[in-house]
């Protein structure tokens, strides 16, 4: 593992980021850039890749104790910070969003270089987390989590991770429940979202159709 | 012995008329596409497949485009390009590469051109800049087949008698207009207010069955999906499923045709492809029909070289490539809350189905004196914003000071804009001017996964066409405030619609300056035609599709008697 301080760490990542980095209005380019300040740091990530010739969607065949175990724990406790349950409306893990991201993460139609980035962010949000307060990031209460997630989104690189991290989550919300997310509708309920119809079925997923 | 009596590549708009017409005569036809055979049942209101992975259009890694864009000017005044593969920008070029080609996957906004479209040189003169010529034909010439496919694709609209109706051999559509959101009304009485002439959208979508294809079911999910219940009129559906049972015609998915070979006379001999195992194929045919959509018609001929074509195929004037269009213009934005309604008219107009169906072309040909010189215009057309709702919510994360959100900000944010609210949109079509700083070439680095190089697409556009797009939008504008919507804005810009896309292999009478003559065959080789876009010198200012339609079944009436 690297030994730089937090703010080498996003030093480093902003700095090989052109100047006016347009994040908010081509998040495809500036993922890009995200993609090539990853590189920088991969050497240093010990990350297991996963199996990605698994077609079975994670959820079909996912356990409990996912969320216990590395790097699932440290996604879903982001995830759910992120998008906190609240009274009235689902947070991330109503929507199966970690078994979700797994299955983004297993399942081809995703590139590879995206899967990685994904992958990669866990170490250096832990690694950030414990310069900043000494603990893993799962170990954090709220306002510790904030700190170190607003800390992240200082960097382009780093903002650009959640965002996607974002967008993983969203899928699970709106997704057809076929896919493993959005159980039992309960995202399109909350947002009054009318879905088209036909609905994809379990054999017509779109990646029986590649 | 030939295998075929025509050989045609790529199966969409442009490919489709020329097999079904052909077939149905009695001619042997192939059609080589290089995608899969998805049907109706594979079709599915599935964000993930229709946009969120590439289903329906190639990896980027395996095949891509390479784009340049303008990046300042040297000392001496030219255009600085910045080229950028589209693996490394995410820009995807593609549109659906599957049997049917990208009419799978269009809205079916379905306008004919005007008259004056077919000789916007001789009536509005030069444009600095700009290569604008007449066509080499009329539209005359073209009024029978854009009636033809008004029957055989199936358009539905109602003429309504205004300004700039051009003239029509038929009273009005075979089908009428599809069912209609609440919202066209208060868009109709707007735009009455403001002395508009609001028209229903002519589509390319069944509002009654048409044989085995049902009519149009209202799901609200149309442009970006394919159809599930075959009233959209796409290549596959209307034609290429009529085609087949003649018993003429054959289809070969995931054949991937790398070059078209000639003979020493220059004719083409054969079309050589990959098979979905990657192993090499030949076809041979009388005649060859190329329709692999602007781009990648312009790419294959460029490939193609041979003894009489030693700069690619029919390219022997260098025209291959040159002159591509899009569409100009922009859109915009206005949104209603609910609770501005009474209560009636709130639950009508969340209602998810039916369609807006109105579409401004007072200013198709702008006259006023503000804006300048007599000049060639556009058209609006009224929409909501598409339902998509992984790509509405993934929109909302950035808050107003370009920071992301998460948290309650963002549920609370994602809540208003769901439920609360509904957002109308338009879109401004205008001319993409033809220019020298639009076209296509051939990647000398990058290469597909066969081994081709890729195509590179220069990705100019002249300040004319934000000057048209720019007086449309504000046109529009006012029809939203009109309308009490609030927070209106649009956005204009020379960035380049890559599903609105023609050009590249223009038609003309005079081989120094066209590739195709009258007839869209090639001035350079006896047996070659081109049938989708690319034959299109100008563009018009309405999406393409009807217009390669009606050409594609004139061209396929010319092949006919030839054969």
């Amino acid at each position: 593992m690297h030994k730089k301080s937090v703010k080498q760490i996003l030093c480093e990542w902003d700095s090989s980021a052109p100047t006016g980095l347009a994040t908010r209005i081509q998040e495809r380019r500036s993922r890009r850039d995200f993609l090539k300040m990853a590189g920088i740091l991969s050497a240093s990530m010990l990350i297991p890749s996963c199996d990605n010739s698994n077609t079975q969607s994670a959820a079909d065949k996912a356990t409990p104790s996912l969320v216990n175990q590395a790097p699932w724990q440290t996604f879903a406790a982001i995830q759910n910070h992120l998008f906190p349950k609240d009274s009235d409306s689902p947070g991330a893990g109503d929507i199966n969003a970690t078994l979700y991201l797994k299955s983004v993460l297993e399942l081809p139609g995703v590139g590879d270089a995206d899967k990685q980035f994904l992958r990669d962010g866990v170490n250096w949000t832990n690694d950030i987390a414990m310069q900043m307060t000494k603990k893993a990031f799962h170990q954090l209460s709220e306002i510790e989590k904030e700190a170190v997630l607003q800390r992240i989104a200082t960097s382009s690189a780093g903002e650009n991770w959640l965002s996607l991290l974002l967008l993983y989550i969203f899928e699970a919300l709106l997704t057809d429940p076929v896919y493993g997310g959005n159980t039992n509708k309960i995202g399109w309920q909350w947002l009054e979202h009318q879905p088209g119809f036909p609905a994809p079925t379990k054999d017509k997923r779109y990646y029986n159709l590649l | 012995m030939k295998d075929y009596d025509v050989c045609i590549v790529g199966s969409g708009a442009g490919a489709s008329p020329v097999a079904l017409t052909l077939a149905e005569a009695g001619y042997s036809v192939v059609v080589l596409e290089k995608g899969p055979w998805f049907t109706e049942a594979d079709f599915f209101k599935d964000e993930l497949a229709c946009c969120r992975r590439s289903v329906y259009t190639p990896n980027l890694k395996n095949e891509q485009h390479v784009l340049e864009e303008y990046n300042g000017q040297n000392d001496d005044g030219s255009y600085k390009w910045r080229a950028e593969a589209s693996s490394d920008s995410g820009s995807d070029f593609w549109n659906g590469n599957c049997v049917g080609g990208s009419s799978n996957f269009m809205s079916g906004y379905f306008y004919r051109l005007k008259p004056k479209d077919f000789r916007l040189r001789s009536e509005f003169g030069e444009i600095k800049g700009a290569n604008v010529v007449d066509w080499p034909i009329d539209y005359a010439a073209m009024e029978p087949y854009y009636t033809k496919a008004e029957s055989v694709v199936g358009i539905s609209g109602k003429i309504i008698p205004h300004p700039h109706q051009e003239p029509r051999s038929t009273p009005d559509f075979p089908y009428p207009p599809t069912a209609e959101h609440a919202v066209s009304g208060l868009i109709d009485k707007a735009c009455r207010e403001l002395n508009m002439h609001p028209l229903p959208t002519p589509r390319a979508i069944l509002s009654k069955p048409q044989g085995e294809r049902r009519s149009c079911e209202y799901s609200g999910f149309c442009g970006s999906y394919g159809c599930s219940s075959g009233a959209k009129g796409s290549a596959r559906a209307a034609l290429l499923n009529k085609a087949i049972k003649t018993g003429n015609c054959k289809i070969i998915p995931h054949a991937k045709v790398y070059q078209l070979s000639s003979d020493e006379t220059g004719r083409v001999s054969s079309a050589d492809y990959f098979d979905k195992d990657s192993a090499k194929k030949t076809v041979t045919a009388k005649v060859f029909v190329v329709a692999c959509q602007a781009i990648e018609t312009s790419r294959l001929l460029l490939s193609s070289t041979g003894s009489k074509h030693p700069n690619g195929l029919a390219n022997n004037s260098g025209q291959v490539g040159k002159n591509l269009l899009f569409s100009a213009g922009g859109s915009g934005t206005g949104e209603f809350t609910y609770s501005q309604f009474d209560t009636q008219l709130a639950e009508a107009m969340k209602q998810r189905g039916p369609f807006v169906n109105r579409g401004l072309q007072d200013w198709y040909f702008i006259d006023d004196k503000k804006f300048g010189a007599p000049a060639k215009g556009g058209v609006i057309d009224f929409l909501f914003r598409h339902p998509n709702a992984i790509s509405k919510a993934n929109g909302e994360k950035w808050a107003d000071d370009g920071k992301l959100m998460w948290g309650k900000p963002l549920k609370d944010k994602l809540k208003t804009v769901f439920s609360e609210t509904k957002y109308l949109r338009f879109e401004v079509f205008n001319d993409w001017l033809p220019t020298d700083d639009c076209f296509v070439s051939l990647d000398n680095a990058i290469k597909d996964k066969w081994g081709s190089p890729v195509a590179k697409i220069r990705l100019g556009y002249h300040d004319h066409d934000l000057k048209v797009g720019h007086y449309l939008a504000e046109k529009s504008e006012q029809v939203l405030k009109q309308m009490n919507a609030s927070n209106i804005r649009s956005s204009v810009s020379g960035a380049p619609p890559p599903n609105l896309v023609a050009g590249g292999c223009r038609f003309g009478n005079d081989p120094a300056t066209s590739v195709l003559n009258a007839d869209c065959q090639a001035h350079d080789a006896d047996n070659l035609y081109v049938t989708d876009g690319s034959f299109m010198p100008t563009g018009g200012s309405v999406p393409y599709t009807w217009t390669i339609y009606a050409n594609a079944f004139r061209v396929a009436d010319i092949i006919k008697r030839r054969l």
